[in-house]
């Protein structure tokens, strides 16, 4: 499910082609004024849904993908709503409610859609966040990609050991992995620091 | 000047194993020498001495001298400069979010900026043919892709002596035929550390032979490599390519 | 317990962001005087780690599983600051990436998962080791409290947050979030000792590491000084049966957060209470009494069990 929309970042389109900046501003603004609309007006919700779409057009994301990116209710918000709907006219509220959180949803899905992490990425370092903030997030996206593979092939390697089934193997299975990932990931840290000095980085 | 010279380098790990011992040899400048022994001889160990990152805390009376710089303290900037160092996983050097930025992230420590930097890493990514290679992720890069990005990162910061440890490891046969056409007309000092003894033949005229941290033996890489005794004593056998052709 | 946009009001939202960043601030100073340069490449490293763990299954019944959250695991492994900038790292990227958790939300989810998590959890497994001693079965007994604890608090904010922004009725909100998080927070104490306790077989150096750390007493006092101002906002006027009192606060103030004129979510029984004991608040303290004994009990005995007294894998250190 969190790939989903990672190979479409790469793509062209209008909406592509905008600068980072720009996007994480519309995104920021457009969420903003959602959250800030009364209960019970759905005039301006549609409409919101409705400039949406037309983006969601011009970026070329396919449509089937955004769909079923929205559909995936968080079981959280599921959940808050449910309890609504038993009081007189909750219903009505409880749905708006989830319809305006939807909105904000899709309005994120399409930013992190069409702008690549790293783009994003110089915005927050132009805006002068924290140094460290920025530095733990590049350095996070750079090897996430490379600590989920190498947990699925550590997960692979302890599955062919595992001859009981069970829930207790899994658990087992599971911390070893975690505790093996942790401790590789301490030392891939310690080589990058060496790689960082090694080009001249000062500390 | 030589370009590396290593008198009675010795290293201990943290455990009191002993990593180097009273390892000695010189490099010329524009000279490639290759670096080979089993697992463990201390080929990796040796190489990060090359650029200070061993010892550490850096030693009061270094065993390296780099082109005349002494590897010690104050000149470690300098040096590190001078020495590119491409690690065994590029995966561990290429740690910035793109290629520009990585190929620039020397430089940059250099004081280099604006049109400078520019013109320096669209030539660095130019000499390894990955122009317009700029903007692209690493962890989408294919393993010799990411090997040429941090060679590209290297040559921008106008490395003079290059260190490589076991640059063909995990390299399909075409990526690896393109890094030895690359490091043959590459007009640098290069120490290439590996087990690929075809590459030493093909590209080091002159091989030291490193086993349990000290050196064994140095010489023309064709004597040394025919040596059939020598090779199987350490760890090591005479290449394919020295059997079934006359040595150079 | 991401929160998604549009379930906060605007002062919980502006709160919940004014406390986020200023226990990220917190943390920011105690990182930068307390982990070695070498050390700073391991917090990028760790949450990409916390991240990818997080994927991890733990089949509990049928279907389901759970998952690591990893608040205390980053606090019991790298330090307190580290941990919240970890934690923070992770929540951003599922945001802005992933529309995981509402970007107006950020601050509050930041707050709770970010700061009162790892904060409550490291003091808690701080004040057991001091009491319990520093072997390996003293913290990891420590740990899976205090991975409970975090878990539980963590919800407790996030149920005010909701409370304070009239989307949930406390008198819902409180029992259903804090409730399933004593369950999900036990999950979280065994894969968190799990985890800690593999660890510590193959590098003990790595979790002593911790502990040997200076301790940055200042730095604590402001986590503390900070989670305690925003329990004391989001929970306090519930927790002493105030709401009332701060509606008419929120109405002199003029914030109305009430346009539908009642809560999102109203409590179905205003008056709830454990049966045989009339006051509300006692009722709740007695519950949470008795889940916190629990939880303490099921954590020393995890402990017990993961480090043997005999046997190959006996260790004291």
């Amino acid at each position: 499910m969190h790939d989903l929309l990672s190979p479409y970042q790469h793509r062209d389109s209008t909406i592509h082609r905008l600068p980072a900046g720009a996007k994480l501003a519309g995104a920021v603004a457009f969420v903003f004024s959602v959250v800030l609309l009364p209960r019970g007006t759905w005039g301006p919700l549609a409409a919101g849904f409705a400039i949406l779409v037309a983006v969601a057009a011009l970026s070329r994301v396919p449509a089937s993908r955004l769909a079923g990116r929205l559909l995936w209710v968080e079981p959280f918000a599921l959940g808050v709503a449910l309890l609504a709907v038993f009081q007189p006219g909750g219903p009505g509220i409880f749905a708006f409610v989830l319809a305006r959180a939807t909105l904000c949803l899709f309005a994120m899905v399409l930013l992190s859609a069409t702008t690549r992490f790293t783009d994003l990425l110089r915005v927050l370092w132009r805006i002068r966040l924290p140094v460290i903030l920025v530095t733990t997030l590049a350095l996070m996206h750079r090897y996430l990609f490379l600590l989920v593979e190498e947990m699925s092939r550590m997960l692979r390697a302890r599955r062919s050991r595992t001859f009981l089934p069970g829930r207790a193997a899994a658990w087992r299975a599971g911390a070893a992995v975690a505790a093996g990932l942790f401790v590789r990931s301490t030392e891939r840290a310690e080589r990058i620091y060496g790689a960082m000095c090694a080009r001249g980085w000062k500390t | 000047m030589n370009a590396v010279e290593v008198r009675g380098l010795n290293y201990r790990y943290g455990d009191g194993t002993a990593a180097l011992r009273d390892v000695s040899f010189t490099v010329a400048e524009g000279e490639r020498v290759a670096l080979i022994g089993p697992n463990g001889a201390g080929k990796s160990t040796l190489l990060l001495h090359l650029n200070g990152l061993l010892p550490d805390p850096p030693a009061a009376a270094p065993a390296v001298t780099v082109l005349g710089t002494p590897v010690a303290g104050p000149n470690l900037g300098a040096v590190r400069a001078q020495v590119g160092l491409l690690f065994q996983d590029p995966d561990d050097q290429l740690f910035c979010p793109t290629v520009w930025e990585d190929v620039a992230f020397g430089p940059q420590q250099m004081g280099k900026a604006g049109m400078a930097l520019e013109v320096r890493v669209a030539a660095a990514l130019g000499r390894v043919g990955l122009a317009g290679f700029g903007d692209r992720q690493p962890h989408h890069l294919s393993r010799g892709e990411k090997r040429r990005v941090c060679l590209a990162g290297v040559l921008a910061c106008d490395a003079r002596v290059l260190a490589l440890d076991e640059p063909t490891s995990d390299l399909d046969p075409r990526a690896r035929r393109e890094l030895k056409e690359f490091l043959r007309g590459l007009p640098v000092t290069q120490i290439i550390a590996t087990h690929d003894l075809e590459l030493v033949v093909e590209v080091c005229p002159r091989a030291i032979l490193l086993d349990a941290g000290a050196k064994v033996a140095e010489g023309p890489t064709a004597e040394l490599l025919n040596d059939e005794a020598l090779m199987l004593a350490h760890g090591l056998e005479r290449p394919h390519i020295l059997r079934h052709s006359r040595p150079h | 317990m991401h929160i998604p946009d549009g379930f906060l009001d605007t002062k919980t939202a502006i709160a919940t962001g004014a406390l986020a960043a200023a226990g990220i601030a917190v943390a920011l100073a105690d990182v930068r005087r307390t982990v070695p340069p070498r050390r700073v490449p391991l917090i990028g490293l760790a949450a990409a780690f916390v991240f990818a763990a997080q994927m991890l299954n733990f089949p509990v019944a049928g279907g389901t599983s759970g998952h690591l959250i990893g608040g205390v695991l980053a606090a019991v492994l790298l330090g307190p600051g580290a941990a919240v900038v970890v934690i923070t790292a992770v929540l951003i990227l599922q945001c802005l990436m992933f529309a995981d958790g509402g970007l107006t939300a950020l601050g509050a989810n930041i707050f709770n998962m970010g700061i009162v998590a790892p904060g409550i959890g490291y003091g808690a497994y701080r004040l057991l080791c001091r009491a319990a001693g520093e072997s390996l079965r003293a913290r990891l007994f420590a740990t899976a409290f205090a991975a409970w604890v975090s878990t539980v608090a963590a919800a407790i904010a996030c149920a005010g947050e909701l409370a304070l922004s009239g989307t949930v009725a406390w008198g819902v909100a409180f029992p259903a979030m804090a409730g399933v998080h004593v369950l999900i927070g036990l999950g979280e104490a065994l894969i968190t000792a799990l985890v800690v306790a593999a660890v510590a077989r193959t590098r003990p150096d790595l979790v002593a590491a911790e502990a040997g750390r200076e301790r940055s007493y200042g730095g604590m006092v402001a986590y503390g000084l900070l989670i305690s101002v925003g329990l004391a906002v989001f929970v306090g006027p519930f927790a002493c049966g105030w709401p009332d009192g701060l509606e008419k606060v929120a109405a002199t103030l003029g914030f109305e957060h009430r346009a539908a004129g009642k809560s999102l979510v109203a409590a179905p029984l205003p008056d709830y209470a454990v049966p045989g004991i009339p006051s509300r608040v006692l009722s709740t303290v007695i519950a949470g009494a008795a889940g916190t004994l629990v939880a303490f009990v099921l954590a020393f005995l995890l402990a017990r069990f993961l480090t043997p007294t005999r046997g190959p894998r006996a260790r004291s250190a």
